[in-house]
């Protein structure tokens, strides 16, 4: 005999990674009483406004079962191209704009790798990571580049008591979601990343449907890139390294898939995004021996992806349940 | 259907193609320079690999041994592995092949380094690790390394010494460096060396890995603050994270010159262009500096001596100094980061 879902277990269940960080955040909070203060968690959600952009637009990449692994070469260039103009006295306007022009850029690039000479994703994305550091090392020949002090205003500006950065970055991913839960072209990303061979023969353009979330990822990047140089004030050699891993993480943790398909902007790559970054601040503010941190990130990390896993694994069996439905005589015995 | 759309896709593959070769030449011809034949012409020829030239750093030591090479007439085979150890020995054997008198090396860490050492030792060609050391091993070569415990110790020495003026106890936060990096090892263990000679007259309230990425330096440091408003003394493991230290100072309104109501006592490690700025401007107040002058020509200087018989010992310490406001101009052109401020000016 089997019941149908509780409304309320169906929806923890698809809370878990909301729940994880509610926990983290409390046990954090118990550990100083600065924790949960607004201006810590404000600061924390300013800290983590340049990763909830780009790992929104690897969000968009995963759902259709590929992968970007350039973006933080994609910042690295777009920043040291927007440092070298940003010395030589161009506005922080235009600088921003010639950043999002390279991520888009980077993401045409990548676009056409992917879909015109059908290379894999992976491999497409990781040469285009060499050829971004190189193209950003020699762009600033390896020398920081350390802006004028209005680049920071973006970042020290705020509207309503909140930080701008946390504005753009709440922007685009509540767009994102709408675009991928509101619009036929979100769903059709589902149905590429569900099957790609099945929604092409439904008639999809599968190409240009890849191609868009390769612009869309290298546009996030560009974006990602102006807020994180807003905050950091300074180009260096290093700039952007490793963020791609940054960004699959938060997707993965917020429970998108890597095999395409499945996943949201909203909640959860926002929340696997503020979790990596609520992880390392309380940290800090518990004076965690150093060595302890990556221990701590990678049981909790692990922690959330083992949920995650469960969650779907019940969810599957329920939809299974709900598909086979038995006669109403013996449901009732 | 196929004329008209092969015909656009091939042309595209072929402008690729053409692209990707102009790209993998420009690479090699960056990667090594020098040609086969030098290694026979009867000058003295060098082998260099550098792991990465991702920071000023290692541009600066790069730079100043293609210099010193031409001053002496040696012929230099170049070669960048960007962080890969098995790219490395591969330009190892390359040099090997190519009849190499020396090796000059910087490794990756100190274990996949090994392997690089005994095949030099197997071709009978001295070996220099120039910055990093290897781990035990009884392969012979020669390490030219600073000392990194002892720079830091001085210079966090000297930046509880200036905090103390203004406040007898001082809290003070580290941004320790990569800890699979020997170098990030020993400036944490130089600061905790520090601290302890300091006798309880310093809190440490914050020790923030960063893994050497400056958005990490900037979160944990603003984090660190928030919980410790009355920081006084912020020690960096490398200088090339203090404008994320002067990130946060600015926006918590503690970003104050030395001398100035408020000012955070500041101190690092490299001696690269932005401390010698800030160190000019008055923001910090010291830091350690690695001689890279001193390293590159004792690194030269072992391998001329090994190719004329004469054993080169198996550790040459760059003693490294202390830049302070007092000492800044005396040591101003022994400081490699006030020579590249001045280029990039």
């Amino acid at each position: 005999m089997t019941r149908d879902p509780s409304p309320i277990v169906l929806r923890l269940l698809n809370l878990t990674p909301v729940l994880l960080l509610g926990v983290v955040l409390l046990l954090f909070g118990l550990q100083s009483n600065r924790f949960l203060s607004g201006e810590h968690l404000s600061g924390l959600l300013a800290q983590a406004a340049p990763l909830l952009v780009v790992a929104t637009g690897m969000t968009f990449v995963l759902l259709t079962g590929g992968v970007d692994l350039s973006v933080g070469a994609v910042m690295f260039v777009g920043a040291a191209l927007a440092g070298r103009l940003a010395l030589d006295g161009h506005s922080l306007a235009f600088c921003a704009a010639v950043m999002l022009g390279v991520g888009l850029a980077g993401g045409l690039v990548n676009a056409l790798l992917v879909t015109r000479l059908r290379l894999v994703a992976f491999v497409a994305t990781l040469a285009t990571l060499y050829i971004g550091r190189g193209l950003g090392r020699w762009i600033s020949e390896t020398r920081a580049l350390n802006l004028p002090d209005d680049f920071n205003a973006l970042a020290s500006t705020t509207w309503l008591h909140v930080p701008v950065p946390v504005w753009i970055a709440g922007t685009i991913t509540v767009a994102a979601q709408a675009v991928l839960s509101g619009t036929p072209f979100g769903r059709r990303l589902y149905a590429v990343g569900a099957d790609r061979e099945a929604a092409r023969k439904a008639g999809f353009d599968t190409g240009r449907l890849l191609a868009a979330v390769y612009v869309i990822c290298g546009g996030c990047a560009g974006l990602g890139g102006v807020l994180a140089l807003a905050q950091l004030g300074a180009v260096s050699p290093r700039f952007g390294e490793l963020y791609e891993f940054d960004a699959i993480t938060a997707a993965v943790l917020g429970g998108t898939s890597l095999f395409g398909g499945r996943g949201r902007v909203l909640p959860g790559t926002v929340v696997g995004a503020v979790l990596l970054k609520t992880i390392f601040s309380g940290l800090v503010m518990a004076h965690a021996n150093p060595y302890a941190y990556a221990l701590i990130t990678s049981a909790i990390i692990f922690v959330a992806v083992l949920l995650d896993s469960l969650r779907h694994r019940v969810l599957r069996g329920l939809a299974r349940r709900v598909i086979r439905l038995e006669p109403a005589g013996q449901r009732d015995a | 259907m196929t004329a008209h759309r092969i015909m656009p896709r091939t042309r595209f593959l072929f402008v690729l193609a053409a692209g990707a070769a102009v790209v993998l030449a420009a690479c090699g011809g960056a990667g090594e320079s020098g040609t086969a034949g030098d290694a026979r012409s009867g000058r003295l020829t060098i082998g260099v690999a550098f792991e990465t030239l991702q920071t000023e750093f290692w541009v600066a030591a790069w730079n100043a041994l293609q210099a010193r090479a031409a001053e002496r007439q040696i012929t230099l085979l170049e070669a960048v592995s960007d962080g890969d150890p098995a790219k490395q020995l591969d330009q190892v054997r390359t040099f090997l092949t190519r009849r190499a008198d020396g090796i000059i090396l910087v490794p990756k860490d100190g274990k996949t380094v090994i392997p690089m050492i005994k095949a030099a030792n197997a071709a009978g060609v001295p070996i220099v690790l120039l910055n990093r050391p290897a781990d035990a091993t009884d392969a012979a070569h020669t390490v030219v390394a600073p000392d990194n415990a002892t720079i830091t110790r001085d210079t966090v020495a000297y930046l509880i010494q200036q905090a103390r003026r203004s406040n007898p106890r001082v809290k003070a936060a580290i941004l320790v460096g990569d800890l699979s990096d020997v170098n990030a090892v020993g400036r944490r263990d130089g600061f905790e060396a520090a601290v302890a000679d300091a006798g309880g007259s310093v809190d440490v309230v914050a020790r923030i890995p960063t893994d050497w990425n400056q958005e990490k330096a900037l979160a944990g440091l603003q984090t660190a603050l928030q919980a410790h408003p009355d920081i006084g003394l912020i020690f960096s493991s490398s200088d090339f994270m203090f404008p994320s230290v002067k990130s946060v100072l600015s926006a918590a309104g503690r970003w104050k010159k030395a001398g100035e109501p408020g000012h955070v006592v500041l101190g690092g490690f490299d001696g690269d262009a932005t401390a010698w700025r800030l160190m000019v401007d008055g923001y910090v107040d010291a830091t350690g500096v690695q001689d890279v002058f001193f390293e590159v020509d004792a690194a030269l200087r072992a391998i001329l001596d090994a190719t004329q018989g004469r054993i080169p010992p198996p550790r040459i310490a760059d003693p490294g100094f202390v830049l302070t406001q007092a000492n800044r101009a005396s040591l101003e052109a022994r400081t490699w980061g006030a020579i590249v401020a001045k280029q990039g000016q």
